[in-house]
């Protein structure tokens, strides 16, 4: 009886100190939710009501400034703005270009970093490393540094052109062009997508591999049947980070393509600064916003998977 | 032993240190301070930074100017004008007693600014009607104009005018540009004086003066021009350089024969030899390229309204528009030129009128502007 009595009394002190230490990982996770809240949270809450057209309280300064702002008049909400901006011809192209150069750069990126870590996975060697080491300097180069060297390598008195006309070839120039636009985002992606990718397939099991082997399959039914669905997740986050940093880009965009049409980082700013239309821009942030969460979906997707393969769900 | 010395080293730092201060805020007590905004190119900075203000301060022992509100290329216009205008509708001070950017119009014609009277900036009367009636309750305190560039080697004569200079452009496809006119002054001059050749005087002057979304349907000819000039411009895809800078940097390494510039921009470019030496510039007429005042804006609630008058009064005086005539940025004055230094005079021809540059449209005109050029012209 009494020994029962300890236990519970142990027990219950037990399940105090574990609430206890669940209090003080609340608090401890409350300074960061509350600037996500304050800092992040709140602006979206006060664009997405500018986007439906609620023009006071604290957005009253920007209705003031911006240039065709559209009101809810007494409605509940409006969606004028965003027939505004889907009306608008601009509108098609950027989303062509802005899906184009995202799933085109996100191709080439998984291709090539696919490629060097399955080099570097089944040969190995002084080739695999080079090339690695290569592929992770744009790292270290910030983004407007590389675009402009982009941009002066490729422009109509870069190395690039000089080159070819020293062979009496004039080959037209790629920058203000979407070719260059691809050429960027490819360069600036490719880093996290080898260091993500070559760490997958690093971690297969030699033995799989042998034992494939030694049952006759072909290098190609090994990569196709046993290495790339054991690199399956690291394949899929690489494939939603790049294209959903590609989609969001502004920098290289805004050096390397054409004034028109244009991806939508370089256009939402236009529109927010050149143009003076405040609520247009934040619409199209949130048709940005809705593409990039459609990307999300398969990252969460493949976070569950490998959790539950690891059986932490 | 050791320790002792330490504490009469502390204590003897302490002292020095509470000296320092006492000095420092004595000194400090009679000085008026003026906090400007400046919104514009290093051009412009430079021009504050190691020519007016230092002047103005040893002119003016007892006042200090602080600019360390500079926006590069006027990046946070927008968030600013809505600091300023958030902070005159609580009636609290803006953080900014002189303001020159390009939003200086749309504040006055808001009611935000203090208007100027010659009580407090007496220098006023040397500045000519027809520039104070375009500034809508700022001051204009310098000015430029956008130029045709040409690299004289191969244009041996230079346009005369707009109908001989787009002739000249679709003869030698490629060879000129203007920048995005939302980039940059320059290029937008170039479209906005295309667009105004099919515009009456009186059109013209509504879109300067005063917001009319109406008239800007007529500006569908002048697009239509700019348009059809896409195959012959620098690319020849319909595609522009992004600002000035960028048309500037063609014209350095030879890609075009003839673009539009700034006029300061060009001659501190070549003063610095980053633009060749037989590069040279001319105004065009029928029209000419737009060009026109920066203003000065003192926001309604600043805190020290009074010492920002004074100091955008030194700037209208003869000593500060020679410096910025004579000085690095090469600008034009807002003053008669025959007030200014015989040095000076001789960089101007007999009988320039500032009051006489062709003005660009009121911002949120020109706001629309840009927006619509977007739309019709490139990559078509």
């Amino acid at each position: 009886m009494s020994a029962s009595v300890t236990n519970q009394v142990a027990k219950e002190s037990f399940g105090s100190k574990d609430s206890k230490l669940s209090l003080l990982g609340f608090f401890m996770a409350l300074p960061p939710i509350l600037v996500l809240g304050i800092f992040i949270g709140l602006p979206i809450g006060l664009a997405f009501f500018l986007s439906i057209g609620y023009t006071g309280g604290l957005n009253e300064v920007i209705s003031i400034i911006g240039q065709d702002i559209r009101g809810r008049e007494g409605k509940l909400f409006t969606l004028q703005a965003y027939k505004d901006v889907i009306a608008d011809p601009r509108f098609a192209g950027d989303l062509k270009t802005t899906l184009i150069v995202s799933s085109v750069a996100t191709v080439f990126v998984l291709i090539f970093s696919i490629g060097i870590g399955l080099l570097q996975r089944l040969r190995g060697g002084k080739l695999s490393s080079v090339l690695t080491a290569l592929s992770l300097t744009p790292l270290f180069i910030p983004v407007v540094i590389s675009s402009w060297a982009l941009y002066t390598f490729y422009g109509s008195a870069g190395l690039y052109r000089t080159i070819f006309q020293s062979f009496g070839l004039d080959i037209p120039q790629i920058t203000s062009t979407m070719l260059a636009v691809i050429i960027g985002s490819i360069w600036t992606s490719l880093p996290f997508a080898i260091l993500m990718v070559t760490s997958g397939f690093q971690s297969i099991p030699n033995a799989l591999i042998e034992a494939a082997q030694d049952a006759g399959a072909s290098l190609i039914t090994i990569i196709r049947t046993v290495m790339l669905p054991l690199a399956l997740i690291p394949i899929i986050i690489v494939a939603t980070f790049t294209s959903i940093g590609v989609l969001g880009s502004f920098t290289i965009p805004f050096f390397l393509g054409p004034n028109q049409p244009t991806m939508f980082g370089v256009e939402i700013t236009n529109f927010f600064t050149a143009y003076n239309r405040p609520q247009q821009s934040v619409v199209m942030a949130f048709i940005v916003f809705a593409a990039a969460s459609g990307i999300a979906i398969s990252y969460i997707w493949a976070n569950f998977r490998s959790a539950k393969e690891s059986g932490r769900v | 032993m050791r320790k002792n010395k330490l504490v009469s080293v502390l204590a003897a730092t302490g002292l020095a240190v509470a000296t320092l201060g006492f000095t420092a805020s004595t000194s400090h007590a009679a000085v008026f301070q003026v906090r400007l905004y400046v919104s514009a190119d290093t051009n412009v900075e430079n021009l504050y930074l190691k020519e007016l203000i230092p002047a103005f301060e040893k002119a003016f022992p007892n006042y200090q100017v602080d600019l360390s509100s500079f926006d590069l290329h006027g990046k946070n216009d927008a968030l600013t004008l809505a600091k300023i205008i958030a902070a005159t509708k609580a009636k609290k001070d803006a953080g900014f007693d002189v303001i020159d950017a390009g939003f200086v119009q749309q504040l006055g014609l808001s009611g935000y600014l203090t208007i100027p009277t010659t009580m407090r900036v007496p220098n006023l009367v040397n500045v000519p009607a027809s520039l104070i009636a375009l500034s809508k309750g700022g001051v204009p305190y310098r000015a430029s104009t956008v130029l045709l560039a040409y690299n004289s080697r191969v244009v041996a004569a230079p346009p005369k005018t707009l109908d001989e200079l787009i002739t000249w452009i679709k003869a030698n496809p490629g060879r000129f540009t203007y920048n995005v006119p939302s980039g940059g002054g320059s290029g937008y001059a170039f479209a906005q004086t295309v667009i105004d050749k099919y515009l009456t005087a009186t059109e013209i002057n509504t879109l300067v003066t005063e917001i009319n979304k109406p008239l800007q349907a007529k500006w569908k000819t002048g697009f239509d021009v700019l348009k059809s000039l896409n195959p012959y411009t620098y690319g020849k895809n319909g595609t522009y350089p992004s600002n000035n800078a960028a048309t500037l940097s063609l014209i350095a390494n030879g890609s075009i024969d003839m673009g539009t510039v700034w006029s300061d921009q060009f001659l501190s470019g070549l003063k610095a030899g980053t633009i060749p030496s037989y590069w040279k510039v001319a105004q065009i007429s029928g029209p000419a390229l737009t060009g026109g005042p920066a203003f000065f804006g003192i926001p309604k609630t600043s805190r020290n309204g009074v010492a920002a008058q004074r100091f955008v009064n030194w700037v209208l005086s003869p000593a500060a528009q020679n410096i910025i005539v004579g000085g690095s940025l090469n600008g034009y004055p807002v003053i008669p030129v025959t007030l200014l230094s015989e040095a000076n005079q001789g960089k101007f021809a007999a009988g320039t009128d500032i009051s006489t540059l062709r003005p660009g449209y009121l911002s949120s005109n020109s706001t629309d502007f840009k927006n619509q050029w977007a739309l019709e012209v490139p990559g078509k």
